[in-house]
């Protein structure tokens, strides 16, 4: 072999193993990176394990809820139907007691009737058989009789705010006020009262019974009057917003007709403001100012039937004043 | 003379009615009977003339009420034109608009004290009824106070 070949074959061998080395190098390199990539790997796995046992307790957790709704859900309709049945119940309830007050009231005047009739006939026919005392007697016995006649009136009136047909009407209250002005002309004219109505507007109302309502309000207003002054009612009304009334519990951007009944008669302490409302309530001897305590309950009613609102104010011995709010539409 | 029923099944309205009668100046005729039945077969036999003048009727009576009478009343050829005057104890609206419906002449609510009774009565009967037509519904009921 020239020697030049040989050298040639040694520089050769020298070279592949220079490149042998630089691979193992790199191999080694590369082994680590893959022991480094495998490594990383089984914590992603473990950590994807943890993650799965996570979401697979959340599953199970939704599922408990889930079912716990349903249970929740359905006591709930079982609740809603108890409500309901207690409702139709409640309004079973009402109604007979409603047609228990009409036909109790009805059924009661019969016997009164009786002892109305009785004792007009002993006083007129049989008042010479009669000791003075038992004149007297009679007498009372009358007023009585009397005075139970205009409960069951008032019982009967009250009554029919609740059975009564509730049809609204868009209806003049000029109307309704003229009508009321004329049931009581005698008492206009012997109490020589003025009644001022200002522009009235025309409201969405159950016509009777707002007939009755302001017939009740008129009617006290002439009645508790004081004895020294001429009755002075004045009624006015207008289209207001909730938030310009001075009651509460209206709705502020919603147009309510707000009706104002205001006299000068002997007025209330402002302590009875709510109690003058409240049924069989009276605040005078029934010797010196005859009534049921019914009149300002039906007012109060029917004023609730308009879905409105009635305050009264008062002070003793200078007027009261009602007002009164009612949806104008 | 008038010839008056009165079929009402309260014997002291009936016992008032006939005392509040023989207040009354106008000469009278009068038959009382105690429920709708017996009204009923009691107008069956008037076959002669004169049928009554005038027959007061009460409205709740047992066995047949005065809705009823009323009725049979108005659609039986020989009785239709017979002035018929309610006579009861309240004046209710659904009785009022039913009575004034089926025909009747006037709805009087009994009054409370007897001499509101006699005046009444007088009242009816000095009214002509007989072949007139309905009076308005404003002037259906009679009130005496």
């Amino acid at each position: 072999m020239p020697e030049y070949k040989l050298s040639e074959t040694i520089k050769e061998l020298a070279f592949q193993m220079e490149e042998k080395e630089k691979r193992d190098a790199e191999l080694v390199i590369a082994n680590k990176e893959l022991i480094f990539q495998n490594e990383e790997k089984e914590k992603r796995a473990a950590e994807l394990i943890i993650a799965n046992k996570e979401l697979i307790f959340q599953s199970e957790e939704k599922e408990k809820r889930a079912a716990e709704l349903v249970i929740a859900n359905k006591e709930l309709i079982f609740q809603n139907e108890e409500k309901e049945k207690r409702a139709a119940e409640l309004i079973i309830a009402n109604k007979e007691l409603e047609s228990f007050t009409y036909i109790s009231s009805h059924d009661l005047q019969e016997p009164l009737r009786k002892i109305q009739i009785f004792s007009t006939r002993l006083f007129a026919e049989e008042s010479e058989n009669l000791s003075a005392n038992g004149k007297k007697y009679v007498l009372r016995m009358q007023d009585a009789a009397n005075r139970m006649q205009s409960l069951i009136a008032d019982l009967l009136a009250y009554s029919r705010t609740t059975t009564s047909e509730r049809k609204f009407e868009a209806t003049d209250l000029n109307v309704i006020i003229e009508e009321v002005k004329n049931d009581f002309k005698e008492v206009i004219t012997a109490k020589q009262a003025a009644i001022e109505v200002g522009e009235m507007c025309v409201a969405l109302i159950i016509p009777f019974q707002f007939r009755q309502l302001i017939h009740n309000l008129i009617g006290n207003a002439l009645k508790f009057s004081r004895p020294d002054k001429a009755p002075h009612i004045k009624i006015t009304s207008r289209i207001i917003k909730g938030i310009q009334a001075k009651a509460q519990n209206l709705l502020s951007e919603k147009e309510y007709c707000h009706i104002t009944v205001t006299d000068n008669g002997i007025g209330f302490e402002p302590k009875y403001n709510d109690y003058i409302f409240e049924i069989f309530k009276r605040l005078h001897d029934k010797e010196k100012i005859p009534g049921t305590g019914i009149g300002l309950t039906i007012v109060k009613k029917i004023v609730d039937n308009h879905k409105g609102i009635i305050t009264a104010t008062g002070e003793l011995n200078k007027g009261a004043t009602f007002d009164i709010y009612i949806p104008s539409t | 003379m008038k010839i008056i029923y009165l079929a009402d099944d309260d014997a002291d309205d009936r016992k008032f009615f006939e005392d509040a009668l023989k207040q009354v100046t106008i000469p009278t005729n009068l038959t009382l009977v105690s429920d709708g039945l017996e009204l009923m077969s009691n107008l069956e036999i008037v076959n002669e003339p004169p049928p009554p003048d005038i027959i007061f009727l009460d409205l709740n009576m047992p066995r047949k009420n005065g809705f009823q009478c009323l009725e049979e009343i108005r659609n039986t050829p020989k009785l239709k034109d017979i002035p018929v005057v309610i006579f009861s104890t309240t004046a209710n609206e659904e009785a009022v608009n039913k009575t004034y419906l089926h025909g009747a002449n006037h709805y009087i609510c009994k009054p409370a004290s007897f001499m509101l009774l006699i005046k009444a009565v007088e009242t009816v009967l000095t009214l002509d009824m007989w072949q007139k037509p309905q009076p308005r519904k404003e002037e259906f009921v009679l009130e005496f106070s």
